[in-house]
């Protein structure tokens, strides 16, 4: 039995990490034969001579059995997705026609093993969160712009909250855990779950629909959900609040701030980023506060970021100054356990070494 | 510690890359032979080792009406207005022959996104089809399409893009139209610089006549999926056959709207190191702004460059 839609509200609060596939793990194995009729000898001895003497009769079997596992697990996708929308408590809030509109298309789901048939060349996105699947619904309406509904189950708050900061353009609306809207476009978090609505362009009536859809599903989703750990241990003082971004992978931040061409940060699915710019006076600086599974991790990062992006020689021990680069803005790192602080394109040193600090007193405050 | 001497000013990306990556392109490609050709001269060399790329640009204030309508009307006659002064030519029929042979068989790639819906316009499709069957190319030979093109059929391909900012290349416009012809599209996403190389595929090589960018409603923001703040009317049509000339001009355009949409810099990332590796290392075009000569006709105004 599929164990997501019975747990899709209650969060397990804490923890964060990116682990993939609770869709997946809940899927039955598949069986390319009923064991019983083998048990019985049903396929028999005739069929492995058979093999034996003749090739060919082998490769058709052998596609005859990829075939079989390929049908069998279509067929376990689908009966997955039907149990999803059979009880995806968010779908049920829904109403089917408002304001004269009426759902469009048949409602559908698609899961990390094929949201690039919904969203194609953009699904690395959702992918490097813990995506579990998307429910999409389309409302028409004669003469009116349609609007589609599209609700991203993730498997963490954190991580609802992650995609929720890819794009912060929008007026803020109050609803949800954080909600912005502009140009027919409504994108909100709450708990485990990310949304957008959208209509194909904006009349009053459809944002009018699409505000009065948006507080259905807030309802349906009965509790909040944290926000990732590490945020906290960014500085209030100087943060811009629009260019806070939290990830895991390096192609959420190449879509946010570009390093390098390389992973000199040694992002992964384990590792966990809050991103954001400071201004205190007129001075600038970015921040990247990296969280590692292990410490020999995080070292390792703290050296590729030392030799290739300063330049300069890495010592375990040492800690190194910041140092002016060619831009004439200033760069610096450093490392508390697993967390790995580090400080680009900073106006002015001492400004980045307030950054530095405030940050490691953050982290020490927040350890148990 | 002894610093390591630079023997010219680097950025920290120029040297990582340099350090990642060294010459293997070059190593690889080297001067490859012509990735475009015309119909008088399907093997001509182009772009790069011309002196001088020429693309144009018109826009029309009327292209786009209430409720983002697009007038199709305006749209063809902005296609034959840029067309004419691309060519040459002061009549469209004669221009359009330049670039089509009643012989051909031609693929109009176009872009169709359905989620993103940042595709090329129906209007511009209509406007170069309906051309290219007044030149004499029967319909049965006219495939416009944009997956399943039958490309080892076509003898001549007319590239359609959009103009959108993407997350995973940087932009996506005339070099990124053809990314569907790879059986392996992913593989050129960021940091890959490689794009250059689909048109150097046997099936695409020396087969793009020409490149009509539909830059009527492009695409500024981070995507994947579209936010409406992010689009804008900017009532253009680009006209050229050179896909990285096409494509540092559209970067260029969309870096400047999105700075002036933030207010400050908002530079386009992951940039888009495909436009100068598809100049320097494949041959297809120049990426040198001082190189490409940028025709301007029409509505001038917020042109951003």
């Amino acid at each position: 039995m599929l164990a997501v839609p019975g747990s899709l509200f209650s969060s397990p609060r804490g923890g964060g990490g990116y682990r993939r596939g609770e869709v997946q793990a809940t899927v039955p194995p598949v069986k390319l034969t009923d064991p019983e009729a083998c048990a019985k000898g049903i396929l028999g001895n005739r069929l492995k001579t058979s093999l034996i003497l003749n090739p060919g009769s082998a490769v058709f079997v052998f596609l005859v059995g990829v075939s079989a596992v390929a049908q069998t697990m279509a067929h376990t996708q689908k009966q997955v997705k039907s149990e999803i929308l059979a009880s995806f408590a968010v779908r049920q809030a829904l109403p089917s026609e408002a304001d004269g509109w009426k759902t469009g298309r048949e409602d559908q789901i698609f899961t990390r093993d094929d949201i690039f048939d919904y969203v194609d060349g953009g699904g690395e996105i959702y992918l490097a969160y813990d995506f579990q699947f998307v429910f999409v619904r389309e409302y028409v309406r004669e003469g009116a712009p349609s609007i589609v509904v599209e609700v991203y189950q993730m498997s963490s708050s954190e991580d609802a909250f992650g995609v929720f900061t890819h794009d912060p353009d929008g007026e803020d609306v109050d609803l949800g855990q954080g909600a912005l809207y502009g140009a027919g476009l409504l994108r909100f978090w709450k708990d485990k779950v990310f949304v957008r609505l959208m209509a194909d362009r904006e009349t009053p009536e459809a944002k009018a629909l699409i505000m009065g859809l948006a507080a259905g599903i807030v309802g349906a989703i009965p509790g909040e959900g944290p926000e990732p750990n590490l945020i906290g241990c960014l500085p209030k003082e100087g943060l811009k609040p629009k260019s806070l971004r939290y990830f895991h992978t390096l192609i959420s931040l190449n879509a946010h701030f570009y390093l390098a061409n390389v992973n000199i940060l040694n992002l992964s699915p384990e590792t966990r980023v809050a991103m954001a710019r400071f201004e205190r006076a007129g001075s600038q600086a970015r921040v990247l506060l990296v969280e590692y599974p292990t410490v020999e991790r995080a070292i390792d990062a703290e050296r590729r970021f030392t030799e290739m992006f300063l330049i300069e020689r890495f010592m375990a021990d040492r800690k190194l100054p910041p140092k002016k680069l060619e831009d004439g803005k200033y760069a610096g790192l450093s490392r508390d356990g697993r967390h790995l602080v580090i400080v680009v394109e900073a106006d002015k040193k001492p400004d980045l070494e307030w950054l530095m600090r405030s940050i490691s007193r953050n982290l020490e405050g927040a350890k148990p | 510690m002894k610093k390591r001497r630079l023997a010219r000013t680097v950025t920290r990306r120029d040297f990582i890359k340099g350090a990642a990556m060294g010459t293997l392109g070059m190593a690889l490609y080297g001067k490859s032979g012509a990735a475009f050709g015309g119909p008088k001269n399907p093997a001509a060399s182009f772009a790069a080792e011309n002196p001088q790329s020429v693309a144009v640009l018109i826009r029309n204030e009327k292209a786009i009406g209430a409720g983002d309508k697009v007038d199709a009307a305006v749209v063809q006659d902005m296609v034959d207005t840029a067309l004419k002064a691309f060519s040459g030519e002061a009549d469209a029929a004669k221009a359009w022959a330049k670039y089509v042979r009643a012989e051909d068989t031609v693929g109009v790639k176009f872009t169709r996104c359905d989620w993103m819906r940042v595709h090329t316009d129906q209007a511009v499709i209509d406007a170069v089809v309906r051309r290219v069957g007044e030149a004499g190319v029967g319909k049965d030979r006219i495939h416009a399409q944009d997956g399943g093109l039958p490309l080892a059929k076509c003898t001549a391909l007319i590239s359609l893009p959009s103009v959108k900012v993407h997350t995973l290349t940087g932009i996506a416009v005339a070099m990124k139209n053809y990314i569907n012809f790879s059986p392996a599209p992913s593989k050129y996403h960021a940091p890959a610089t490689s794009l250059g190389e689909i048109f150097l595929l046997p099936d695409v090589k020396g087969k793009t006549r020409l490149i009509v960018v539909d830059f009527l409603r492009p695409y500024f923001g981070p995507g994947p999926q579209i936010n409406p703040l992010h689009r804008w009317n900017y009532h253009g049509i680009l006209v050229s056959n050179d896909p990285v000339a096409v494509d540092a001009v559209c970067l260029s355009i969309c870096q400047a709207k999105r700075n002036l949409f933030k207010g400050e810099p908002w530079p386009i990332t992951p940039p888009p190191d495909f436009i100068a590796a598809a100049d320097t290392t494949y041959k297809l075009g120049t990426s040198d702004p001082a190189k490409i000569k940028l025709v301007k006709l029409g509505w001038d105004k917020d042109i951003l460059i």
